[in-house]
């Protein structure tokens, strides 16, 4: 239902202005994976999810939490900056914007290989968001050296 | 590594242009679509990758499914009684009205068998102090010195300002979630709930206008407004 003629007129505009100004960054190079029975999955979410030792997340952040495949829900809290969307869905579930229970049971059932040993959390609200490629690209020579086939990106 | 994605703002992916991207008709906050709903949650997964296998060249496909909670419902109305808000301080009037929803949050929290309460840095058992800190905000328009309650704070001013609104709120959330009705209320239903008809509606709309006369010399606090009062809330203009 995050079509803008949905919402309020003013965070319709909000949003609206924001994909005007946002950068193009064109899609990567094209990968065509290994099976997905024998791939394994990470989780990069926006959320603004982490463990709740971990460092907030502050206006502008760039930097990325680390959350691991073994982390219990009860751990997590969210800092998220944006007042825009709705948190009870994920006060209840933290798997509607962080499916890690989701993934254990695909890989459970043998849709797919694997779970990663690690996930990323990092914090959305970007209105440039080719500021993250630095981040990014950690992140995506990290999984990749964990053996991970499969990032699953994840908005809030 | 391959890289697939969800997509909730179908204009934002266009513009950035993604490798592969699923649209999912859900709202924001609900990328899986619905809560506590494992199949529905599962049948998204598959469809973001399933476009690993299916897609041959970089696009955004739609889902086909509105979530299951989506479509014609009757009004929401909280079902819960608000206290009457006693007292002349916004923040005893805030914890005259908090003190309704504690209880019931509790119940909540002892159900799920955790919270998302604590992102300013309050310990699970720091709801009034937390509750305290915000309306007395409200009460000085002090932005600058973080409010002494005996909490270790996760922030500093003023952004500490976003996540005690944030931390009251999930006690609000939790409470309801106690005794949530016949529906549970979408992010349109909490909004009106929360700023037509609670004290701590009045207390964030009055944190606003203190930022908003400080923005004319830090305009950042602007920004720290629309942290605060999501799109729409605030007397006739951006929050922003």
């Amino acid at each position: 239902m995050v079509r803008l003629s949905d919402l309020h007129p003013d965070e319709a505009a909000h949003l609206q202005m924001r994909a005007d100004n946002m950068t193009r960054i064109e899609p990567g190079e094209w990968i065509t994976p290994k099976p997905l029975s024998e791939s394994t999955v990470a989780i990069v979410s926006t959320a603004g999810m982490h463990r709740r030792d971990d460092p907030p997340f502050v206006a502008g952040d760039l930097s990325y939490r680390i959350i691991p495949a073994e982390s219990d829900f009860s751990d997590l809290v969210m800092t998220h900056v944006s007042a825009n969307f709705d948190r009870t869905a994920v006060q209840d579930d933290p798997n509607v914007a962080f499916p890690l229970d989701r993934l254990r049971e695909l890989r459970d059932a043998g849709e797919i290989g694997g779970v990663s040993n690690w996930h990323y959390s990092f914090m959305g609200a970007m209105p440039n968001p080719s500021l993250f490629e630095e981040a990014g690209i950690e992140v995506g020579r990290l999984l990749a050296a964990d053996g991970v086939d499969v990032a699953l990106l994840v908005p809030i | 590594m391959a890289t697939t994605s969800i997509s909730l703002v179908r204009e934002q992916s266009e513009a950035v242009g993604p490798t592969r991207a699923l649209w999912v008709p859900f709202p924001l906050g609900r990328p899986l679509g619905s809560a506590s709903d494992a199949e529905f949650q599962r049948s998204v997964v598959r469809a973001a990758l399933d476009l690993l296998s299916t897609q041959t060249e970089p696009g955004i496909v739609d889902f086909p499914t509105d979530a299951p909670d989506v479509g014609e419902q009757e009004p929401w109305a909280c079902p819960l009684n608000l206290a009457p808000a006693t007292g002349d301080s916004f923040a005893d009037r805030l914890s005259a009205e908090a003190s309704r929803f504690l209880p019931w949050a509790a119940e909540t929290r002892r159900r799920r068998g955790r919270s998302l309460f604590g992102a300013s840095g309050a310990a699970p058992d720091q709801q009034r102090e937390v509750v305290q800190a915000l309306g007395s905000i409200a009460d000085s328009g002090d932005l600058t010195d973080v409010p002494d309650v005996g909490i270790e704070w996760a922030f500093e001013m003023p952004l500490l300002i976003r996540h005690l609104v944030d931390d009251v709120r999930t006690i609000y959330h939790e409470a309801l979630a106690a005794q949530p009705g016949s529906r549970a209320p979408t992010h349109d239903d909490l909004n009106d709930w929360i700023f037509e008809s609670t004290v701590l509606g009045e207390v964030i709309i009055a944190i606003a206008d203190h930022l908003t006369a400080a923005a004319d010399e830090q305009p950042m606090l602007a920004f720290i407004r629309g942290f605060v009062v999501p799109e729409g809330r605030y007397r006739d203009q951006s929050s922003f």
